[in-house]
Formats: structure tokens, C-alpha cells, sequence
């Protein structure tokens, strides 16, 4: 994980991650609440996610987790690092 | 079903033993169809005492054991970050419950364990039901559930929920354990069912199931349970301080798990250790054990606790579970159910889905309300013919119990149950096939601009309906904040009695296009009212997390036996309020008891509202049930020989219709908003909403006087 968890200059976010990527969630950069929840569901650093869809209109994306599908307001989506996993 | 067991009610006959079980997990698992494949009609709804969160409880016989079963709310932790969690927690760990059934869905096992593994740390006696053992083999997929159950040292019995499958064995199991206080091994069948020898089960040894809490020796699961070292150790010296201080005995959990709770800054724990003498040292010791490890992490506790715990679980779900390629069918399936997820949250076909649902959604509910309301309209009118040429029309009896008692009987079958109960099926199908969380996804966006995310849609579809189910369901929502903003948003929504109202006479009279009219208007009371109380209210809009479980086929009994449970509420306790009304109605008419209630709300009905005298009490039974307002005046104007249209002038009639659309959510609704939020909110909903109502009804008078004098 040692690269990814470096804070690089230009962090990629989930909300602009494109749609089908397999990504690998750095860190949480979210509110306490939020955080615990996105934990408690099994998003947590270093943990592999696909993104699968994102509403139109800036809305929530869709990302498959840990066997689950979870849809995430594009807020905290946009508090989310990732980088690509490669496949 | 479960076969043998037979229903009965909460009193335990003599000879048999109380065993009381909760059912506990993840929201979506298939634990309300458990629930009711165990209770069936048995089960009551109410709520936690003094809590806002629901209470399903329900009762069955089986080999001579009296059940006692609740329900517990679907939670992902048992943390105390919601009132759901801290109500199942406290009653968890309660000595009013035996043993716990953790329904866990085998399709998604890694994120159910997550709650089972918080279970385990309490020690308490658990049964796991692993369900949905058909989606997992449809998927291609095995779980070794002996591993499984030898790794976690749970029984786990293999169920398919919705055929019945398992139910039996699980409730054996309880059975099995209440005997022996302990886990036992298993052989487990070829077909992957377990088989017990449960021949003496059935023989009640005089074990007293109530004490089993006090009996019961957890198994050592310290290889699963235990963290990493760096945590492991900490977690150790704090639980060592909390148990040596004696300071545990006061909270109903074991030691580990409070020193762990310390660590994550739990709400109930933290203060109770606080107060207790010399707590404030183990505070102190707790915050620096924190630090260290937020430090070495570099993430805060509560990611670090949780991703020690999925490290753990992911281990275990790679041993038991094996994947083999699908098989053609499975692989048919697994690309529909893609294209039918793909297809309903698409950009622009997915809108266009949405309109279409909602769109079949009203007709489905119409079409067959407006035919059986029709019919029983018929019928009514037929025997009312013949009872006036029997009895006379005058009769005083005739006009209490045949106008009053079974006419507001039939009011309240053909005017609101033909639409109410379509409606709940078209929802309850929506539920159970996985839309509506699709419908929430395509919507979060416009939600936030009244203040609410997308979940919020389900209460407020479902208020179209009735707002009594819309208030209830507002519970789905996280946090009090939101939920209080969706309630006040659901009492909003125009219901079916709304509707029936406007189109009656409005929409009779006047046409669609004003129909349409009061209905934007009421929107945009909606979308103001939402942000109006997103600004006053402390904090802000949370952000949507939901989980969207894949499309599955709707199940016909769990779906007429929701829309019953949701049906029964109606007919028992308001079909019999409206034939008391329709009775009562009759007798103030009778004696012309009315007319005070109108001179008093004269002032605001006349002078402000330009409407006739009568209305002002029209308005008031009006809170009771929305419908009333018409209904009443067509018996009006029918008693006088008149037609509505003699009664009230176009603009009236639009200004009757916009205030009873806002006026006031009714009675039910209100009472169900005081469960939800208590009284104070409730009230302080209604009061806003009579203001608007009365802001916006004399506005359109007076603007309608000002246009047609001008």
C-alpha cells in the first residue's frame, strides 16, 4: 500500500474516478460521522471497491464493496482518495 | 411457513417454558420474512418505550416451547450512533431476551459478519441464519458453513427465507441451546441443510431459559475475535483497568468489549465509566491508548477498529467460500439482473423508468379504486332506495345508522381502503423487488434542494398514498435531523384523500389545468417548507449512504402480508373512528349543532377566506380525515336539494381545495409525527402548516377578488 497512501499533489477522487474502474481507497477525508459509517459498512483504507455508475447532475456515485453495492452522495464521494488498482 | 408450529397468543399455556429470542442484523436480509414465516398474523407493531424506534413483536408455539420473538430495527453496528443501534444494544444484552438470531445474508457475507463479529465480543448466546443460500448457489458460488460455524464457534443454519426453508431448524437450534447454554456441533447434511437428532428436544427438561444469560460460557474465540497486536494489547491493559476497578459491573457488557467501545468514544459508555469513582484515570489512560494508535496508523480509531475487524472477516469469508465460474444459467441471470440495474440508473432512460413507475403506480392505484369505489358507490345508492322506501327518508334511525353509521362505513371502504390497499402493493413491491433505493439514487440530487437526500423520496412516494405510512417511514432515514425534516415534508405531500377531494370538485368543475395549478402550488410550498427548516435547524443536510441490494423477484405472500399489516391499522382503528364521526355528524345535523363552530371560524372562513358560513366546519371534521371536507358538503348540498356548484363559486371552490390540500396534516398523521418526533415537533408542524395554508388560501381570494372585480 506504501504508494498509495502518499498524499500526492493531485489526489484522485472517487466522484471522478471514471465509471467500471477498480480503485483502491487511500483515506477518508470526510467528516467523523460519515467516516464511521463508510467504516462500518467496510470502506476503509486499502480496501479494493469498483466504481459502477454516477447519477447525472452531480449526484451520488454507485460503487460495489466488499460484495455490497452502496450508493454515496457525491459529497463525501468527493472526500474519498483513490488510486487505480491495477487489474 | 414453519410447518408444525401453530400460532398463539402472548400468555405461554400451562406446562410450557417462555423462550424469548430476538432477531438481529443488517437492514435487507430477509429478517422481516423470517419474522413473519415465524409469527405470521400473530405479530404487533409498536414502539421501543419512550423511543421513536419500532417495535415488531410476535409470538408462536413450537415442541411445546412458547416463543417470544422480536424483531430488532436493521443496523450495520452496535455502535451508539443511531437510536436503532443503542435500543438493540441495550436490549441485546438484556435479560429479556434468551438467545439472538443474527440473520446474516450469504450473498453478502463479508459486510454481514461485520455485525455478527459485535455480537460475538457481547458473549451472548447467538444462532446464526445464514439466508438467501439460493441467490448464493444461483451465483455459482459454496459456503462451507462447517468452517464457517467451527472458525466463529455459532450454530449456523442454512435458510432460504422466503420458501420457509430453515425456519424450522433455527427455531431447534434455540431450542438446543437453551438446553445445553452451549454451542454444539453439527453434522451437516449433503444438500447443505443441517439434520439434528432432535428427538428430545420436543421432552422439556425443567431448564429455566430465563437464567440462561447467567449459565452461559461463551466458547474461547479469542483466534477470530482478537485484533492486531498493537490494538490487541491496549484493548487488553483497558478492559484489565475497567474489570480490576469493578467499574464493568454497572454496564451490561463484557469488559473487552467496553475497553474497545472507550476506544471508539461510545456514547453510552464513555460517560457511564466517567461517573463512576476513579473513572476519570481510565479516561485518561483510554485517551492516550488512542492517540498512540491514531498515530501509528495515521487514521482515527473508529477506521482502524473497523478495518482490523473486516481484516479478520475477509480472512475467513476467503476459507469458506469458493467461487466457481457460473454455469450458463447462472451467468443469464447474472447479466440480466446487470442490464436491469444498468437500464434503471441510467442518466436518461432511468428518469424515464422513474416516470414511467410513478406514472403506473397512480394508474394501478386509480383505475382499481375508482372501480370498486364505483361499485360500492352503486351498491350503496341501490340499498339506500330500498331502506328509504321501507323505513322513510325522514326516519330519525334510518338517518343515524343507515345515512350516518354505514354511510361513513362505506365513506371510509370505497373512498380511501379501494385506493389505500393497491397502492400498498404497488409499494410493497417496489420495496421487496429493490427499486425504490434506485428511485432514491436518481432523485438524491433534486432532494438536496429541499433539504433532504434521496432516501427520502420513499416516505414522500409513499405519501401520495397516505401520510400515516409516509410519517412511519420516515424512521429509514439516519439521523433525528433529516427525519424530522421528512416528516414535515411527507405531512406535505397531497394524499389520496387529497386527491379525491381536488378531483371531486376542482377537477369536476373547474378542469384539469387548475387541478395542475394547485398542485404546483403545493409543490413549491414543499420545496419552501423543506428549505426553510434545512436553514433553521442546527447542523446540515447529511449526505446520502445507502446500500442498494441487487433486483431479486418479489415474493407474493411477504408482499400481501406487509400490505396487510399495513392495511389492519387502517381498518381497526380508522374505519371504526369514521363511522363514529359519520354517526355524530348525523346528530349534529339532526339538532343543528353545527352552527356555533361556524360562527366562531367565521372570522377567518368568511372574512378571510370568502368562503360560505358552512364550510368552517367542513374544515374542522376535515382534520380528522381529509375527505370529510367534500363528502360533507355533498351531503350538504344533496340534504338541500342543491348541486355543489349552487354552494360555492369557482374561486371559493379553488380556495376550499387549497386550504384543506395544506391546511393541517389529519389527526392519524399527526399521531403518527408525535411517535416519530414527539408531540412538540408534531405540533409545531401543524401550526406552520395551518399558517401557510391560511397565507396561501387568502391570498388566492383576495388576488381571485382583486382579477375579477378588475
Amino acid at each position: 500500500m506504501g504508494r498509495s497512501m502518499e498524499r500526492d499533489a493531485h489526489p484522485l477522487y472517487l466522484s471522478d474516478a471514471a465509471n467500471g474502474k477498480r480503485l483502491r481507497i487511500c483515506r477518508v477525508d470526510a467528516g467523523m460521522q460519515a467516516k464511521r459509517r463508510l467504516a462500518n459498512l467496510g470502506l476503509v483504507p486499502g480496501v479494493v471497491v469498483r466504481k459502477k455508475q454516477a447519477a447525472p447532475m452531480h449526484g451520488p456515485v454507485v460503487i460495489e464493496v466488499r460484495g455490497s453495492i452502496l450508493a454515496i452522495g457525491r459529497g463525501i464521494a468527493s472526500k474519498i482518495v483513490v488510486v487505480d488498482e491495477v487489474e | 411457513m414453519a410447518g408444525g408450529a401453530s400460532k398463539s397468543c402472548a400468555v405461554p399455556p400451562a406446562g410450557t417454558r417462555l423462550i424469548n429470542v430476538a432477531l438481529a442484523g443488517n437492514a435487507n436480509v430477509g429478517k422481516s420474512v423470517i419474522f413473519t414465516q415465524l409469527t405470521g398474523v400473530s405479530q404487533t407493531i409498536g414502539n421501543w418505550p419512550g423511543k421513536t424506534v419500532e417495535k415488531k413483536e410476535g409470538y408462536l408455539t413450537f415442541k411445546g416451547n412458547q416463543f417470544n420473538i422480536v424483531d430488532l430495527p436493521g443496523i450495520y453496528s452496535l455502535s451508539t450512533y443511531s437510536m436503532e443501534e443503542i435500543v438493540s444494544r441495550q436490549y441485546i444484552v438484556s435479560d429479556d431476551v434468551d438467545v439472538i438470531i443474527n440473520v446474516v445474508d450469504a450473498s453478502n457475507l463479508e459486510r454481514n459478519l461485520f455485525f455478527t463479529f459485535q455480537l460475538l465480543e457481547l458473549g451472548i448466546p447467538v444462532v446464526l441464519a445464514v439466508n438467501q443460500m439460493d441467490v448464493l448457489r444461483a451465483r455459482g458460488m459454496e459456503l462451507d458453513l462447517a468452517v464457517l460455524e467451527d472458525a466463529m464457534k455459532v450454530p449456523a443454519i442454512p435458510v432460504v427465507a422466503v420458501h420457509g426453508r430453515g425456519v424450522h431448524e433455527l427455531l431447534e437450534e434455540v431450542i438446543q441451546m437453551v438446553q445445553d447454554g452451549d454451542f454444539q456441533r453439527h453434522r451437516v447434511a449433503p444438500n447443505g441443510f443441517v439434520r439434528h437428532d432432535h428427538a428430545d428436544a420436543a421432552v422439556a427438561t425443567a431448564v429455566d431459559p430465563r437464567r440462561l444469560k447467567q449459565r452461559y460460557q461463551p466458547p474461547d474465540r479469542s483466534a477470530i475475535l482478537s485484533f492486531g497486536k498493537e490494538v490487541e494489547e491496549r484493548v487488553a491493559i483497558i478492559a484489565g483497568a475497567v474489570s480490576s476497578a469493578g467499574r464493568v459491573a454497572a454496564l451490561p457488557y463484557p469488559a473487552r468489549f467496553v475497553a474497545e467501545k472507550l476506544l471508539e468514544g461510545d456514547e453510552e459508555i464513555v460517560p457511564a465509566i466517567k461517573a463512576a469513582p476513579g473513572g476519570a484515570a481510565v479516561i485518561e489512560r483510554v485517551e492516550s491508548a488512542r492517540k498512540e494508535l491514531e498515530d501509528l496508523h495515521g487514521e482515527d480509531i473508529s477506521t482502524v477498529i473497523s478495518a482490523e475487524i473486516y481484516n479478520r472477516i475477509h480472512g475467513l469469508v476467503d476459507r469458506v467460500l469458493t467461487t466457481r465460474p457460473p454455469d450458463k444459467k447462472g451467468r443469464r441471470r447474472a447479466a440480466v439482473l446487470d442490464a436491469l440495474d444498468h437500464l434503471t440508473t441510467h442518466s436518461f432512460w432511468g428518469y424515464v423508468i422513474l416516470g414511467l413507475v410513478l406514472y403506473g403506480t397512480y394508474t394501478f392505484t386509480f383505475s382499481i379504486g375508482d372501480l370498486l369505489g364505483g361499485l360500492l358507490d352503486e351498491l350503496f345508492g341501490t340499498w339506500s332506495g330500498s331502506i328509504y322506501v321501507a323505513f322513510g327518508e325522514e326516519n330519525p334511525y334510518v338517518l343515524i345508522f343507515w345515512n350516518g353509521a354505514m354511510g361513513g362505513f362505506i365513506g371510509a371502504v370505497g373512498g380511501v381502503l379501494v385506493y389505500v390497499v393497491p397502492f400498498f402493493i404497488v409499494i410493497e413491491i417496489l420495496q421487496d423487488s429493490g427499486y425504490l433505493p434506485r428511485a432514491a439514487f436518481m432523485l438524491d440530487r433534486f432532494m438536496h434542494v429541499i433539504g433532504v437526500h434521496g432516501k427520502a423520496i420513499i416516505p414522500m412516494i409513499l405519501g401520495f398514498g397516505c401520510n400515516v405510512p409516509a410519517c412511519a417511514g420516515c424512521r429509514i432515514m439516519e439521523t433525528y435531523r433529516e427525519k424530522k425534516i421528512a416528516l414535515a415534508l411527507s405531512s406535505l405531500v397531497p394524499c389520496a384523500a387529497v386527491l379525491v377531494v381536488v378531483m371531486g370538485l376542482v377537477g369536476r368543475y373547474l378542469g384539469a389545468g387548475w387541478v395542475a395549478f394547485l398542485f404546483a402550488v403545493n409543490f413549491v410550498v414543499i420545496v419552501a417548507v423543506g428549505r426553510l427548516l434545512n436553514k433553521v435547524m442546527p447542523g446540515q443536510c447529511t449526505e446520502l449512504i445507502m446500500e442498494m441490494h441487487e433486483y431479486r423477484k418479489p415474493n407474493t405472500a411477504v408482499i400481501l402480508k406487509q400490505t396487510w399489516a399495513r392495511t389492519k391499522e387502517f381498518v381497526f382503528k380508522s374505519i371504526p373512528m369514521i363511522v363514529a364521526i359519520g354517526v355524530a355528524m348525523e346528530v349534529l345535523l339532526m339538532f343543528r349543532l353545527l352552527d356555533p363552530f361556524n360562527i366562531v371560524l367565521s372570522p377567518i372562513t368568511v372574512a378571510w377566506l370568502g368562503l360560505p358560513l358552512i364550510t368552517g366546519v367542513f374544515l374542522v371534521y376535515g382534520v380528522l380525515r381529509k375527505e370529510l371536507t367534500l363528502v360533507l358538503l355533498e351531503v350538504l348540498a344533496a340534504s338541500m336539494g342543491f348541486a355543489i356548484v349552487d354552494i360555492l363559486t369557482p374561486l371559493q371552490m379553488l380556495v376550499f381545495c387549497m386550504v384543506t390540500m395544506l391546511y393541517v396534516p389529519c389527526v392519524a398523521t399527526v399521531v403518527v409525527m408525535a411517535r416519530e418526533s414527539g408531540w412538540r415537533y408534531a405540533l409545531k408542524v401543524a401550526l406552520l402548516e395551518i399558517a401557510i395554508a391560511l397565507a396561501i388560501g387568502g391570498a388566492l381570494n383576495w388576488i381571485g377578488t382583486l382579477l375579477m372585480l378588475a
